[in-house]
Parts: C-alpha cells; sequence; structure tokens
C-alpha cells in the first residue's frame, strides 16, 4: 500500500514524498543537548529530612513543636478571615485609573499589588489594570470589569468574570487556567482570547489564537483561533462561528440559540443555517449535531458530510446517535485540531475539578 | 532501550534512539485509543525531577525533534533553534507540576505550543504564521541555491495547511519521525496521526501541483518569485539533488 511509506516508511517508496523528505532535510533539527546548567545536580532535600538528620536537643525540638503549633493556629485563623489569601496572590498592576482590589485602590504608579484568593478586582469606567501570573500568563482587564480570583496554583489557576472584559493570553499547559462566567466556563487550551460578559450574565468569547473550550453542564464548544462563541444564563454556550460568516447566517444561529420560542422557529433558523452554511462553516454544523432534535439531525448530517465528507470509522447511524468517538473522529477532519487533545485536558481538568 | 534505525525511512540522525515498541506496525487502524507511553519515559522524568542532569539530557534526546518540530510549524525557521532550548529550560524547572508523569510528551508538546503563541504575542505578530504564505515566503534566501530555495518554498508550502496536518507533515517529512513515533511523541492516537498526514499531503500535492500552474504565489521580489517557482516545479520535475 502506498500509504504505507508516509505512515511508517515501510513498503513500496513514494518518489513524491522522498523528494520532499530530501529537500526538506536541511531544516531537520540538528542542534545538540545544550549543557542544563539551571539545573541541580542534587535534590534540595526536603524540610522534614533536613529536621531528622540534624542534630538537635529534645528541648530545642519541644520549642520547635510549640512554634510551629501556634504558627499554624495563627495562619489557619488567618486564613478563615473574609477577603484574606492564604496562597501567594497575583501580581495587579493599575494601567489606567485606579482599580480596586476588595475596598483598596492603587493607582499606576503603587506598582504591583496582590490579587489574593478570594479577592475582587474592579474597574470603573476610567480604570484598567493587567495581571501577570508567574509561568501561567497575563490578563489585562478592561474598564467596567469585575472579578475574582477563586484558586491559583498546582496548576488550577481560576478566575470568576462576574461582568467586564478581560483579555487572556496564556501560555500555561492547557486546561490550567479556566475562567467562570454566569452562564459558562472557559478552558484555556494554549491560546490568547477575549472574553465579554454584560450585566446580564450573557457572555461572548473570541479567540484569537490556539484553542478555547467553554462549557456548561455537559454542553461544550470548541471556539478555534477566529472563532465566536456567545453565552447565555440557564441556556450555557451558544454555538460557535467564525466571525466571516454572513450576518444572515450570524443572525440565524443567534435566534436557534437563543431567541427561538417554538421549536417551529428553531427548525426555520436550522434551515437558514445549513442553506447558508460554507465549508467553513463547518465548525458550526458539526457542533449543530449535538444541539438538534434528533428527528432533525439527519439533514445536519447531510449537510455537513457534504462539506467534510465523513472520514472512515464514522457512520450516519452512530451519528444520529451521538457517539462520541465518531463525533471526535469527524471533527478531527476538519482540520481545526485534535479532540483527543481537548479530551485528555478535560479529563484532567474535571478529575482535579472534583 | 534498544537503538536502531526504523526500517525503510533511513533519515533519523547518527546516534538517535528509538524505542523498540515505536516498530509496531499494528496500529494503522483508525483508532481512538491513545498512543502507549514511550518507555521509560516515566523514569526519566522523575530522575529529572530529582536533579538528574542525564535523565533530563535523556529526555532531551527523545523529544526536541518534536519541539523542533512544532516549532517549525509556527515560527520563523531562523529562531527555531533558540525556541527549542528555551522550551526545555522552561519545562525544566516545572517537572514537579508535571502530575502524570507518562504524559511528558503531550505535556512538552504544549508547552511547545504555548511558547510559539507567546513568541508571536512578543513580536505583535499575532495571526503572522497561520494561512500566511507570504510571510513564510519571506524567508527565502534571495540568492540561495536552488534547492534551498526550492526547500523554503515547500516549507512554506507546507506551512500553509491547517494547523494540526502542517504540524504532523513537518514532524514527518522534516523531522524523520514515522507515524507511530509522533502518536507515541505527541499523544494523539495513531488514528488521529495517520489522517492528518494523509489529508495533509493530499492538500500538500494539490498546493504544489496547482502552484506549478501559476496560481497562487504573490512574492515582493522577482527573485523570490523565482525561488518559489522553483519550489512550485519540484512535483513536477525529476528525482534530481
Amino acid at each position: 500500500m502506498k500509504d504505507d511509506y508516509l505512515w511508517d516508511g515501510s513498503g513500496e517508496p513514494d518518489p513524491e514524498i522522498q523528494k520532499l523528505e530530501t529537500r526538506l532535510a536541511k531544516f531537520r533539527h540538528q542542534g545538540e543537548a545544550p549543557e542544563f546548567s539551571r539545573i541541580s545536580a542534587a535534590r534540595q532535600p526536603r524540610f522534614w529530612q533536613r529536621l531528622v538528620s540534624s542534630h538537635w536537643s529534645f528541648r530545642l525540638a519541644a520549642a520547635t513543636a510549640a512554634v510551629l503549633f501556634i504558627a499554624a493556629f495563627g495562619i489557619l485563623r488567618w486564613s478563615q478571615k473574609p477577603g484574606t489569601t492564604s496562597e501567594p496572590g497575583w501580581d495587579v498592576e493599575s494601567v489606567a485609573g485606579t482599580p480596586k482590589v476588595e475596598s483598596s485602590a492603587f493607582g499606576k504608579h503603587a506598582g504591583a499589588t496582590k490579587l489574593g484568593i478570594g479577592q475582587t478586582l474592579v474597574t470603573d469606567s476610567h480604570s484598567k489594570a493587567n495581571i501577570s501570573i508567574a509561568d501561567i500568563g497575563t490578563v489585562n482587564v478592561e474598564a467596567n470589569t469585575r472579578l475574582r480570583l477563586v484558586a491559583g496554583g498546582n496548576g488550577h489557576n481560576r478566575l470568576a468574570l462576574d461582568r467586564g472584559t478581560i483579555h487572556a493570553y496564556i501560555w500555561a499547559l492547557p486546561g490550567e487556567f479556566t475562567v467562570d462566567t454566569p452562564s459558562a466556563i472557559a478552558v484555556d487550551l494554549g491560546c490568547s482570547y477575549t472574553l465579554e460578559v454584560d450585566d446580564s450574565g450573557a457572555g461572548l468569547l473570541r479567540t484569537k489564537l490556539g484553542w478555547v473550550g467553554f462549557k456548561l453542564d455537559g454542553r461544550e464548544a470548541f471556539i478555534p483561533a477566529g472563532a465566536v462563541c456567545a453565552t447565555r444564563p440557564k441556556v450555557g454556550p451558544g454555538t460557535p462561528y467564525f466571525d466571516d460568516a454572513s450576518a444572515s447566517f450570524r443572525a440565524a444561529l443567534s435566534k436557534f440559540d437563543f431567541g427561538a420560542s417554538t421549536p417551529e422557529e428553531r427548525s426555520a433558523e436550522l434551515r437558514k443555517i445549513l442553506a447558508e452554511s460554507r465549508q467553513r462553516d463547518a465548525l458550526t454544523v458539526w457542533h449543530l449535531l449535538a444541539r438538534v432534535d434528533e428527528s432533525e439531525r439527519g439533514s445536519v448530517y447531510d449537510r455537513l458530510a457534504t462539506l467534510v465528507p465523513p472520514p472512515s470509522g464514522v457512520s450516519r447511524d452512530g451519528i444520529l446517535g451521538l457517539d462520541q468517538k465518531m463525533l471526535d473522529l469527524w471533527w478531527n477532519q476538519l482540520g481545526l485540531g485534535d479532540a483527543s487533545l481537548w479530551r485528555t485536558w478535560e479529563r484532567s481538568w474535571s478529575q482535579a475539578k472534583s | 532501550m534498544p537503538t536502531g534505525m526504523i526500517p525503510g525511512v533511513g533519515i533519523f540522525q547518527a546516534g538517535s534512539t528509538v524505542d523498540s515498541h515505536l516498530r509496531i506496525r499494528d496500529c494503522r487502524a483508525v483508532t481512538t485509543a491513545p498512543a502507549p507511553e514511550p518507555a521509560g519515559d516515566s523514569s526519566l522524568v522523575l530522575a529529572a525531577r530529582e536533579g538528574d542532569r542525564a535523565a533530563f539530557g535523556g529526555l532531551y534526546a527523545r523529544y526536541a525533534r518534536m519541539v523542533h518540530g512544532i516549532l517549525l510549524a509556527r515560527v520563523p525557521a531562523s529562531d527555531v533553534d533558540d525556541l527549542v532550548q528555551d522550551v526545555f529550560l522552561r519545562a525544566l524547572p516545572r517537572l514537579r507540576d508535571l502530575r502524570d508523569v507518562a504524559r511528558f510528551g503531550p505535556w512538552i508538546a504544549a508547552i511547545t505550543r504555548n511558547r510559539a503563541n507567546d513568541y508571536y504575542r512578543q513580536t505583535r505578530a499575532v495571526a503572522a504564521v497561520t494561512e500566511s504564505l507570504p510571510e513564510v515566503e519571506a524567508e527565502l534566501p534571495a540568492s540561495d541555491t536552488a534547492p534551498d530555495a526550492e526547500a523554503a518554498a515547500i516549507l512554506a508550502f507546507v506551512r500553509s495547511l491547517p494547523e494540526t496536518y502542517r504540524e504532523t507533515l513537518i514532524l514527518r517529512l522534516v523531522e524523520g519521525m514515522t507515524g507511530p513515533e509522533i502518536a507515541v511523541r505527541t499523544g494523539l492516537t495513531p488514528g488521529s496521526v495517520r489522517v492528518n498526514l494523509h489529508r495533509g499531503m493530499q492538500q500538500l500535492r494539490e498546493k504544489l501541483h496547482q502552484a506549478s500552474i501559476g496560481s497562487g504565489l504573490e512574492a515582493d521580489s522577482s527573485s523570490r518569485r523565482n525561488s518559489a517557482a522553483q519550489g512550485k516545479n519540484l512535483l513536477r520535475r525529476g528525482n534530481q539533488p
């Protein structure tokens, strides 16, 4: 089989692929392993090992234990106070005006202040702020925004955006940075994105680079670069779409997701969406598979099959039955990323949450 | 860990090591089963966490090509080598944060992709590489030899493919990794890798053939146009050096 050569180099060599390999070999990795001088030659002994190995008297041990007990008690009491933090906070700087962390206002020249876990950052109509999170990324906070730091550290970094707009530039591992909104949870999958929430709790997420997952109670949306997804309280994420879709396509989608009051209206909007969908809109049509009634799923299948033929291993019956593996296989055909990555990080994230 | 060459490929660098199970040929069917952990990754990660330089060097030897390929799919070739080292130096102090030591490959692949994103954030050219053939074409050497110009032009075409396809194709065609190895290293399913290779290659062939009949690039300089044209015509010509 000719494809075997592309797969693993076996079988009859494909002359075209051989030519490409030969030409492209000049770009191949040639570098030798650097000296990783920053790695410590020996692991630092853990705290308890240092204690055990040191020579100290019983009296010193008793005194130390007493100090530790008092310190632990104090920390416990302190951490139970509202609005304080038991872990290092994130650095926040004013970009304009005087944002507030809790009730403390800070200006541009005040330097960085800390946003602790459980604390709230508020910007008014004249102020903006920037949050820096070591090894995670940065979050630019626009005016008229209110957010809270829910969790930080240990791979679980979580903000709650009550209202306003943030621009997140995240270089942490996928799944390690999430933002709760009143109507959905945004899960970073290695990306930069803008998230807006209005006073009603409705949100809009726009991915600039990479991927974002948007989810609520099992309803999920994959939002690749260039795509947008709205969300509404009590409904969750709508259907993502590319922002270059036609105005009528977007209007029909908005009505389908949030505006249609009767099944008939929803069906009418669905017909418009399918009729106007371009190949690039396979992103939207794929999501619709799980969002339409069973009676309408066949028409969505047919449209998606026209835009992007289903790969082997995907059957009509399987898709109509919302077989997750088949849905993921078909998603992979769209050329927008690999669903297994999302599944991996989603699992990890869900386990960590519980 | 046995060493050797993948039969039929013969394009691994001298001295590179290949895990024995990468020779398997029974994962060709499209499957969603995750690729197995490369043998010994866990022990290398655990040792590296404890400060073992050789163990981290071992991880570098195993994954440098993958990291290089992922970066090459996203950032200018001239910056890739520096970024490879940067990725490993960033990963090193964070090894303790890796919850599942068997998932080192997907973990460092994610760090790599994010580092590439960060590169564009820092250089204020966020959307530059994605589907931006003219920019990639800017890497064409103005007065280089014909094979070098062809290579740059072909790389430009690969990088104009959708992200998933271009990354997998670069790992296969540039870094010389096989499909099973790509699956094992990146944590993608063998089925996904196979699909990406097949469809990516199909699109690349189409692009190269289309370009060879005159459509496509709009280069600024005539030298670049000529260089690109040489690349476009590659598939029409004989297999000359």
